[in-house]
């Protein structure tokens, strides 16, 4: 499916094996280490008095796909968006890459800068500019955020508008775009500044089925290509499919976290087991 | 009815003059208004409270006083501070703060309609709050604007008028002038009136028209 030499993700991921050779000899933990590339401790966020993440622990690694369910106002949305810090935590430490959150480290403008040019995020509503073109919808953000030249930015834009298939789009407005079309130049949009995580909310929640399944089939072939990923999702299928891991969340709580097989066939808790219920009942 | 229509012919010439005053008028404190509305509308959303409140105090103001005090106030106050402005100076800074005023309102709506998850898209894309204001919220607020501003541009092209009290030749003015000479005050005061209008409703259309557009434009 995905073609040598062009890939969707700029750099190569390396695999676990060499980043465990590199890693000091002998020592599986330290390898395991150096291969995490999000680390979230005990994250609290808080809107007011509303307690909507508690005490989150989740590490992710180089390459992994993570989808995370749960049923409404369970606080998914709220905790893939602390980790690119739009939601700021109260408690808790957060490790993307080499950036550091802690409440007891101050942090700066600039570290956030950095922070949000490590992830890409795609929301459930696109959120193109509604006043640019696609190319420049994909492109101002690596002129001004990496400070490529437009050359180089039209360049890379090209290829990524070819890689999710709206080669042909690259002069259209996105009002002028499904909704399908639109998801995928906004996927384009955050893969060009070469991310080192996508973040996704629900991103095929606000479509047809039809136009849903072509934005998946993005995600796929972006997975495929070793990008990490985590995936707020209602697509129990989807997540059962692509994902490494599966981690269910409810009350501001993750209540259960495994394999797809563990998790969505076989759930410990009977509240994993009542939402994965209740999403059966409503197909 | 000859007569005036006569009458009309001979005085049309000076009052077409006028006419292109009024719109020089018009065109200057647009000129120099837009970009203090802008301005202001962008210190009314400071985070720094002393500017925010300068702001608005200044719009207030703007907006309190009416276009004739502001005009008398700049034409006999600016002098009386040691600087010397023409009559035409004066009435284009005048109106031109009047304007403003008025249109940093209209811009601070335009700029509000902006969606906020556009902004928070700038933000997870890594870009800093100038960019954003830059190249996402200002050209966006500006375009939302831009049929309400064209409808203010009408008053002010209107209220140009009010610089006949400085001696400006503008359309009003010389409509006085032929006035005075020949006591037909209701004939040439009709012609100017006339004038007036073959500006402001080929623009009202124009205005609807853009309306029409943009509405079909932006989704
Ligand atoms: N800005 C906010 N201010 C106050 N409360 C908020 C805010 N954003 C979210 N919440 C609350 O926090 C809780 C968790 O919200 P969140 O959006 O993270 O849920 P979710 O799991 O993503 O749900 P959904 O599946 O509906 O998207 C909800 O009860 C919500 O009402
Ligand atoms: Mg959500």
């Amino acid at each position: 499916m995905t073609k040598p030499g062009h890939s969707l993700t700029d750099e190569g991921q390396p695999s676990p094996a060499t980043a465990g050779a590199l890693a000091p000899q002998g020592s599986q933990r330290a390898a395991a280490e150096a291969d995490t590339i999000v680390r979230i401790k005990d994250i609290n966020v808080r809107y007011g008095r509303y307690h909507a993440v508690k005490d989150a622990c989740l590490d992710i690694r180089r390459g992994e796909v993570v989808a995370i369910v749960g049923p409404s106002g369970a606080g998914k949305s709220t905790l893939l968006r602390a980790i690119n810090m739009l939601e700021q935590p109260s408690s808790g430490t957060l490790q993307v890459g080499d950036f550091t959150f802690s409440v007891d480290h101050r942090l700066t403008a600039q570290d956030l800068l950095k922070l949000r040019r490590s992830t890409g995020m795609v929301f459930q509503s696109f959120n193109l500019f509604p006043h640019m073109t696609v190319e420049r919808n994909i492109s101002l953000p690596q002129m001004r955020v990496l400070g490529r030249s437009r050359k180089d930015a039209d360049a890379r834009t090209a290829q990524l508008l070819e890689r999710v298939h709206l080669a042909d789009k690259a002069q259209s407005y996105p009002a002028r775009l499904s909704g399908g079309q639109q998801q995928r130049i906004a996927i384009a949009r955050a893969l060009a500044l070469d991310p080192k995580v996508m973040l996704f909310d629900e991103p095929t929640s606000a479509l047809d089925p039809e136009l849903g399944l072509e934005v998946l089939a993005v995600m796929r072939e972006l997975a495929e290509d070793g990008m990490t990923m985590i995936i707020v999702t209602h697509e129990i299928a989807f997540a059962a499919d692509v994902a490494d891991r599966v981690i269910v969340m409810a009350d501001g709580a993750i209540i259960e976290e495994g394999t797809p097989e563990a998790v969505i066939r076989n759930p410990s808790s009977p509240r994993t087991q009542r939402f994965f219920r209740a999403v059966v009942d409503r197909r | 009815m000859s007569e005036t229509l006569s009458n009309w012919i001979d005085w049309l010439p000076q009052l077409v003059q006028g006419l292109l005053v009024s719109l020089q008028l018009t065109g200057l404190a647009l000129l120099i208004g837009l970009p203090l509305g802008l301005l202001l509308a962008l210190l009314s959303a400071s985070k720094t409270t002393w500017l925010r409140r300068a702001a608005i105090v200044a719009v207030e103001i703007g907006r309190g006083a009416p276009a004739l005090v502001v005009l008398q106030m700049v034409y006999y106050g600016l002098p009386a501070s040691g600087l010397t402005v023409s009559a035409f100076a004066s009435g284009a800074i005048a109106l031109g703060l009047t304007t403003g005023a008025y249109t940093s309102e209209i811009l601070r709506a335009g700029l509000n309609a902006v969606p906020k998850r556009e902004v928070e898209a700038g933000f997870a894309l890594g870009m800093t709050y100038p960019d954003i204001m830059r190249f996402v919220v200002i050209p966006q607020g500006i375009l939302f604007a831009v049929p309400a501003l064209m409808g203010f541009a009408i008053l002010i092209f209107q209220a140009t008028a009010l610089t006949f009290t400085i001696a400006i030749p503008e359309l009003l003015a010389r409509a006085y002038r032929v006035g005075a000479a020949t006591y037909l005050y209701l004939d040439v005061l009709i012609l100017a009136g006339l004038l007036y209008l073959a500006v402001t409703i080929p623009f009202g259309w124009l205005v609807s028209y853009t309306e029409r557009r943009m509405s079909s434009h932006l989704g």
